[in-house]
């Protein structure tokens, strides 16, 4: 690979990439996220190569293997381009007959189509209800590019950021502009980027360091992983141009050790970034050094809190400490440090640009921009999902998440991962920015959005944050440790049917306690999961207390599986399928579940046939009767 | 359960009032939390404060295991010990010891005690201890040890697969490793250390090399974790990034590599330890040789994780976090793996399982025993601690 050592260079290689591209070329991309990788897009991909080569139409076809596209409930995800003709749940075998089909008698094969709610089959992925409600910006890019292919970021004018910002701007302007466009932290907390720039910068001492935090340790999110995955060098051209701005040289990306994808990628992307002189000494003949450098987190979620992440890198034990000097400030080896989010710094290039005018263009008053949330849990089209804010969370649940599946009623949806809150039906409408979702009781976080039905207990999602949350407390200010210990308590006795008169006025005492007295933001945050489930969901609690009694027939100590004999059709498949041998047939040849050795698997009432649907769930107080 | 069936076996007045477990000690509440253990457990107890009255209680009741204590005024537990062996060599004695005399202990072991307890010791220790004493019987006298200690080396695979014969075996290798210029202090953290592990390795007992082999072996470890801290350029901030390839090199952290660490970096031990018990990807246990995740992220939860991790749980026997005994699956629950579409989500060894059946993770369970047997991947564990 040539050094690239000007602006001139990198436009000049940019079209010879282009040069060498035929627009029009067919061209098979295969979705490689980490959730199509579950679903084995790897042998898709090779039966493709395979079968092209056996068809000898290498010439004709290129084969590219890219980052997620984010509808991960359809994997494995193919798109023919120029077409962008989409396959749903591709598996190996389906491979020959694309080939023969769409790549030889250019038609399409209509089973593997996106069929909407009437029958209709969709062939464009951008018209899939699942798109089509999107705004794909940040990461709309993936499905174009081979994330470990430098050459495809270039060709879609990756990097010509990074030279505008370098020729054309000063750092000044620069952090004018990002400030203008008032970019976010998309981390969670929101703070104004650009002014977290701005103190870094202003800030004494030097060197002055850069960090991406890409520890997300939230349960149930993966945006950022997928976004590093699929694009790492949008991250790196944001850091660059950010690290120009600041006057830093030296920047770390903190991924955590069990994102291995993600891992791989980025150390490709830095390794292929420094060959063209992208990273290193005189970056692209400008006088401007910088490099950056892997930072492997071993797992742990108060580690993502940048302190502790800083900590962390010095190689201590990743735990927070005050913050009474912002990091900014005073952060790795005590010099100041920039730290921002991967989606933050993804924003980067396209504000330098569009232009701030562009990116205040979408977005709310006080919250610009898009933002990508892992749309997961009781929703029919489980995915990553990139939304203008302001966009309501009806239209994310319903127009790009499809609903909820079974016929089941929505409950809650919950947000900001186990710092956040949940969302009942009836803030359904408000629209999803910042401010608007710390005022609901919730927070935006990092983007994590579960949704919940009918089936879902409330009392026992509170207790499953609160368990998280307790064992990933590093335990070094008391009320975090102990008060949550102690939370957790209680809520266990809840869902056991053990709690008693008093607990819920205990559990917001405790609450406010450990909002008031922890360190860090873990702790702060830590009772928003209790708290959100007692204001919408008081009912649920009162049930579980008062009556024993679980509503949405969770708590396992709470309900009880039975059989009907009069429905029982004698099959004997749950008897089979009982892992723990406690269903016996009787003596009129029905079957009986003996409630001392039930674990309450609910095994039984998923073999059961449709026809018989012997097998009911009901509260356990009935198993003495 | 071995007492439970003699008791009810057994209805004669002569029977029930003899002991299944004889505890010489001189301190009382040994002799009391052992004796609650026991009875606890179906054991019928007596307790003796000295080597005379023991001795007396072990002729009258002619139990099948005696505990006793080392350090005791009047007749030393030594005696005792050998006076118990004049009487009937067929009773198991278990030595008690305080920390400082676990020498004494190992050698007591070498005249035929089955097995030594490091005081303070936990109940269930206890209890497994007398059962396998008992299940075990009394071992081979002074001769047969002998031989043991030095297993001819043509057929390894003879030695009998005992906790008793793994500490000897480990202590010879151990003893070569210390001969290397170690503290005192640090060969009997190991000795306990190995102690703990000894049940872990019992299977892997005939895999053991010859002594030559094994300092070369742990010289082959420490060399590649040089290179590894190497790499690195010996910076101290790297200390995570160094563990984690340790733990990728040998799926765990073992003692040795760890000591190698802070003598390299010049980090106290306590540092190195902090952040290996932090952070959950280090393992400061050996690991089985097929990782079984699953996922209990929010999504993966309100889809029934915890459901798939109580089938799991029950049909592997262990509890995430833990590593059977053969050392074959270690489970593990992880917090989102990114396939929320999946949930609840498995994976083992790299594999993804969306919510399988009972069926399903008994075959997957099945086909990784089948591909052990083959010896397909052996796992890489050392016995040269």
């Amino acid at each position: 690979m040539p050094r690239l050592n000007s602006a001139a260079d990198l436009e000049r290689l940019r079209k010879e990439i282009l040069a060498k591209r035929d627009p029009n070329k067919l061209r098979v991309t295969v979705c490689s996220g980490t959730g199509c990788h579950a679903y084995g897009c790897e042998g898709v991909a090779e039966a493709f190569v395979n079968e092209i080569k056996s068809k000898n139409l290498q010439a004709k076809v290129d084969v590219r293997k890219t980052g997620c596209h984010g509808f991960c409930e359809r994997g494995t995800v193919v798109v023919i381009f120029p077409e962008e003709i989409c396959y749903l749940h591709v598996k190996p075998d389906d491979v020959s007959e694309i080939v023969q089909k769409t790549l030889i008698e250019r038609k399409t094969v209509d089973r593997l189509l996106y069929q909407d709610t009437d029958g209709q089959k969709i062939v464009r992925e951008g018209e899939i209800p699942f798109y089509k409600h999107q705004n794909r910006i940040i990461f709309g890019n993936n499905r174009f590019i081979d994330p470990k292919n430098i050459n495809d970021y270039i060709a879609i004018s990756g990097y010509s950021a990074l030279s505008k910002t370098l020729f054309k701007m000063t750092p000044e302007q620069i952090l004018a502009e990002v400030k203008e466009a008032n970019l976010r932290g998309r981390g969670g907390g929101g703070f104004p980027t650009g002014r977290k720039w701005e103190s870094t910068r202003n800030a004494q001492g030097e060197p002055k360091y850069v960090i991406v935090n890409a520890d997300e340790g939230d349960p149930g999110a993966y945006m950022d992983r997928s976004l590093l995955e699929g694009n790492p060098h949008s991250v790196l051209e944001g850091l660059l141009i950010g690290a120009y701005a600041i006057g830093s040289h030296e920047g770390y990306i903190y991924v955590r050790q069990e994102y291995p994808l993600a891992l791989e990628n980025t150390t490709i992307a830095i390794e292929s970034a420094r060959q063209y002189g992208l990273l290193g000494q005189n970056i692209l003949g400008s006088g401007f050094d910088f490099d950056v450098f892997i930072h492997r987190g071993a797992g742990a979620f108060v580690s993502g809190e940048s302190s502790a992440l800083m900590s962390a890198i010095e190689g201590h034990v990743g735990e927070p400490r005050p913050k009474y000097i912002h990091t900014s400030v005073k952060g790795l080896w005590d010099k100041p440090t920039c730290l921002n989010n991967v989606e933050t710094w993804a924003n980067v290039p396209f504000i330098i640009n569009k232009g701030a005018d562009w990116f205040k263009s979408i977005g709310t008053e006080n919250s610009k921009g898009t933002k990508i949330f892992s749309l997961v849990g009781k929703i029919n089209n489980t995915g990553l999902v990139e939304v203008p804010m302001g966009i309501t969370l009806r239209e994310i649940v319903y127009n790009i998440g499809g609903g909820i599946p079974n016929n089941k009623k929505f409950k809650a949806v919950q947000t900001g991962g186990p710092s956040g809150g949940v969302l009942p039906e009836s803030m359904l409408d408000i629209p999803v920015d910042f401010d608007q979702l710390t005022e609901a009781g919730s927070m935006m976080g990092s983007g994590g959005m579960i949704v919940m039905d009918e089936n879902t207990c409330m009392v026992d999602t509170a207790r499953y944050y609160t368990e998280f949350l307790a064992q990933e407390s590093c335990g070094k200010c008391v009320p975090c440790r102990e008060g949550l210990r102690q939370m957790l308590r209680i809520l266990n006795n809840i869902t056991n049917g053990q709690g008693k008169e008093g607990d819920i006025e205990l559990l917001e005492e405790l609450s406010e306690f450990i909002q008031e007295a922890s360190l860090c933001a873990l702790g702060q945050t830590a009772p928003n999961p209790v708290l959100s489930t007692i204001k919408h969901f008081r009912d649920e609690y009162e049930a579980h207390i008062k009556e024993t009694r679980c509503p949405a027939g969770m708590c396992k100590a709470l309900i009880g599986y039975f059989i009907d004999p009069d429905k029982c059709l004698g099959c004997g498949r749950c008897a089979k399928n009982c892992p723990t041998d406690a269903i016996f047939e009787t003596e009129d040849k029905t079957y009986f579940i003996d409630q001392e050795k039930c674990i309450k698997c609910g095994i039984c009432m998923t073999v059961c046939p449709d026809k018989a649907k012997a097998v009911v769930l009901q509260d356990a107080l009935y198993a003495r009767y | 359960m071995y007492a439970k069936e003699q008791t009810s076996s057994g209805s004669d007045f002569q029977e029930s009032a003899m002991a299944d477990v004889v505890v010489i000690d001189d301190e009382e509440s040994i002799c009391e939390g052992c004796r609650q253990t026991l009875e606890t457990e179906g054991f019928r107890a007596a307790i003796a404060r000295d080597g005379t009255e023991g001795l007396k209680l072990v002729e009258q009741s002619h139990p099948k295991v005696v505990l006793v204590d080392l350090k005791m005024p009047g007749i030393s537990g030594m005696e005792v010990l050998a006076k118990i062996s004049e009487f009937d060599p067929s009773i198991v004695t278990i030595v008690i010891t305080g920390y400082g005399s676990i020498d004494s202990a190992v050698e007591t072991m070498k005249i035929g005690a089955s097995d030594f307890l490091t005081k303070p010791f936990a109940p269930e220790k206890l209890i497994e201890s007398v059962k396998q004493g008992i299940e075990l019987g009394r071992p081979a006298k002074e001769a047969e040890v002998a031989e043991r200690v030095a297993p001819p080396l043509e057929a390894p695979e003879k030695v009998p697969l005992n906790k008793q014969n793994v500490v000897l075996k480990g202590l010879e290798v151990l003893g070569q490793y210390y001969s290397l210029g170690f503290k005192e202090r640090q060969f009997f953290d190991e000795l306990r250390c190995l102690e703990s592990e000894a049940k872990y390795h019992a299977d892997r007992l005939g895999q053991v090399k010859e002594k030559g082999q094994a300092v070369l072996d742990i010289v082959h470890d420490l060399r590649l974790v040089n290179g590894i801290i190497q790499k690195y350029a010996f910076k101290k901030n790297a200390l995570i990034q160094i563990l984690l390839d340790i733990q990728m090199e040998f799926n765990w952290l073992p003692r040795h590599c760890l000591e190698w660490v802070s003598t390299r970096l010049n980090i106290p031990h306590t540092n190195i330890y902090t952040v290996a018990n932090f952070y959950e990807a280090l393992s400061l246990e050996p690991r089985g040789v097929h990782l079984i995740q699953i996922c209990t992220g929010t999504a993966c939860h309100v889809r029934g994780a915890a459901g798939l991790v109580d089938r799991v749980s029950s049909i592997l026997g262990i509890e995430p976090g833990q590593t059977d005994s053969e050392q074959m699956f270690t489970l593990e629950t992880v917090h989102c793996l990114g396939c929320c579409a999946l949930g609840p989500v498995m994976v083992v060894d790299g594999e993804y399982y969306s919510n399988p059946s009972t069926k399903q993770i008994q075959e997957i369970a099945a086909s990784c025993k089948v591909s052990r047997q083959k010896g397909e991947d052996y796992a890489q564990i050392e016995f040269s601690r």
